[in-house]
């Protein structure tokens, strides 16, 4: 595989090892040519096997509701609470405690809010009394301790569009994205290796995520079947085409860690900014596989 | 609602029906302990219809909460429509890209049985999450408990309990770059 020993020799030359060390199809014996479909037989081109594994980083927030689903949702709200039943506020809140006044201002709040404001029938209270009861309130939210502020929805990351960074776009899935040095230009692919004579494809995925990688990720590969193929056409007709097989991983925790002097760049992007790293046949193989949002 | 069918099954037993207070208290005088009286009232709504009761039944200003909330019965309708349209068209979408995600799917499958029938096998295979692998076996004698447990954590085919679900607003440690490697055999 191209990566485990380039880090075990350095000095050995990138490109065509990973043509090398890359297993061809078991098309030897001739039991497993009998069982093949007939037309591998009168393939005159060799096919080379590889593997790739899409890292998906799953979104962490939820969506925001559109404007539509927002106005439904306090419309249904509205409905709900003209149908159900009253509330037993004098079998939770004891009568004149601080609890109960809390309730009823906030309860008339709310029914404001659903119903307009000149729905609620305006009590005649003493207005001393009323200011009273207010800072009553306010002293209770104080001596209670409201409760702790919630994290922004926007990360740092988004608004320095930091591509390293996995807190970037929360609602949105995340896929890990290299840049490597392949026959003198830089290119954007997902992680990619060959396979050994032993390994199933799922296996061989992974080992190559570890190589280009580093193994400073918690991922798990969702199953063993790959989730898309892509065929490479080779540069000349001399070479063999390449079989490009992408599993799925989803990635839990850690980073990418790129090290060896063929991968010089990594990213985690959505899909329309991978559209825009990738070239663009390798776009047309890869873009079914991934999610819209 | 649930008031009226209690008082229509106590009149046809000829039981007298149920009332808020002591039979012996005097009117108007104070029991002593409301509570007991709060949680009959609440549990066992009074049967005497046009007086609105705190359960089990409406509130007292329906009709006009009513008219505030629905403009009309065509507005609701509309609105109704509109929004069974709407989970129409995210419903629409959201299969249409699962059936190219499928068929990418399929297409790969079939390619790797044309290329390679053994790893064709392999992959469809099903996995056992009981099954341990050799590697795995041999890597449990030297880990200590601990170690072992986080090993074991894992089931193979089965997603791992580290698979967040998305929430509202986000941790407040944030993502967590500094995870400790786990080598786990393949």
């Amino acid at each position: 595989m191209l990566s485990r020993t380039a880090l075990k020799s350095p000095n050995a030359r990138a490109v065509s090892l990973r043509r090398a060390f890359a297993t061809e199809p078991a098309t030897s014996t001739s039991k497993a040519v009998s069982e093949l479909p007939p037309q591998s037989r009168l393939k005159k081109r060799r096919t080379v096997i590889a593997t790739s594994v899409i890292l998906n980083r799953s979104p962490i927030l939820t969506r925001t509701p559109t404007l539509f689903e927002q106005a439904f949702y306090a419309y249904q709200a509205r409905i709900r609470r003209a149908l159900h039943n009253p509330f037993p506020y004098d079998f939770y809140f004891k009568q004149g405690s601080l609890l109960e006044t809390r309730f009823n201002m906030e309860e008339r709040k709310r029914e404001r809010q659903a119903f307009g404001p000149n729905f609620v029938s305006e009590d005649v209270v003493d207005p001393e009394k009323a200011a009273a009861d207010k800072a009553a309130v306010e002293q209770l939210a104080l001596q209670e301790g409201e409760g702790e502020e919630l994290m922004p929805r926007k990360h740092a990351a988004d608004l320095s569009d930091d591509f390293k960074s996995l807190d970037r776009r929360g609602k949105r899935n995340l896929y890990l994205l290299l840049q490597v040095e392949e026959d003198g230009n830089s290119v954007w692919r997902f992680p990619e290796g060959g396979i050994e004579q032993d390994d199933f494809l799922h296996q061989a995925a992974q080992k190559d995520l570890h190589a280009e990688c580093g193994s400073h990720m918690d991922t798990w590969m969702v199953g063993r079947s790959p989730i898309g193929v892509y065929k490479r056409s080779p540069k000349s007709t001399a070479e063999a085409e390449q079989i490009v097989f992408f599993f799925k991983g989803q990635i839990m925790a850690g980073q990418a860690q790129t090290y060896g002097e063929l991968v010089k760049d990594f990213a985690w992007l959505t899909k329309e900014e991978i559209e825009k790293h990738v070239e663009k046949d390798y776009w047309d193989g890869v873009k079914d596989i991934l999610s819209d949002h | 609602m649930s008031g009226v069918l209690l008082s229509s099954n106590r009149a046809k037993l000829a039981i007298p029906p149920l009332t808020s207070g002591r039979a012996y208290t005097v009117k108007g005088e104070q029991v002593g302990d409301p509570k007991k009286e709060i949680i009959r009232r609440v549990l066992y709504p009074s049967n005497i219809k046009n007086r609105p009761t705190p359960i089990g039944t409406w509130r007292p200003d329906i009709g006009r909460a009513i008219q505030r909330a629905i403009p009309s019965v065509q507005a609701h309708q509309t609105i109704e429509r509109a929004w069974l349209l709407h989970k129409r068209h995210l419903r629409k979408k959201r299969d249409a890209e699962t059936a190219r995600k499928f068929e990418c799917m399929q297409e790969a499958m079939d390619e790797l049985y044309k290329l390679d029938p053994k790893l064709y096998l392999e992959a469809n295979r099903s996995e056992d999450p009981r099954a341990r692998s050799k590697a795995e076996m041999e890597l449990m004698k030297t880990l200590k408990t601990s170690e072992m447990r986080t090993l074991a954590a894992r089931i193979r085919g089965l997603f791992p309990r580290e698979l967040r679900i998305p929430t509202d607003t986000p941790a407040r440690t944030g993502w967590n770059y500094e995870w400790k490697p786990f080598p786990r055999p393949i």
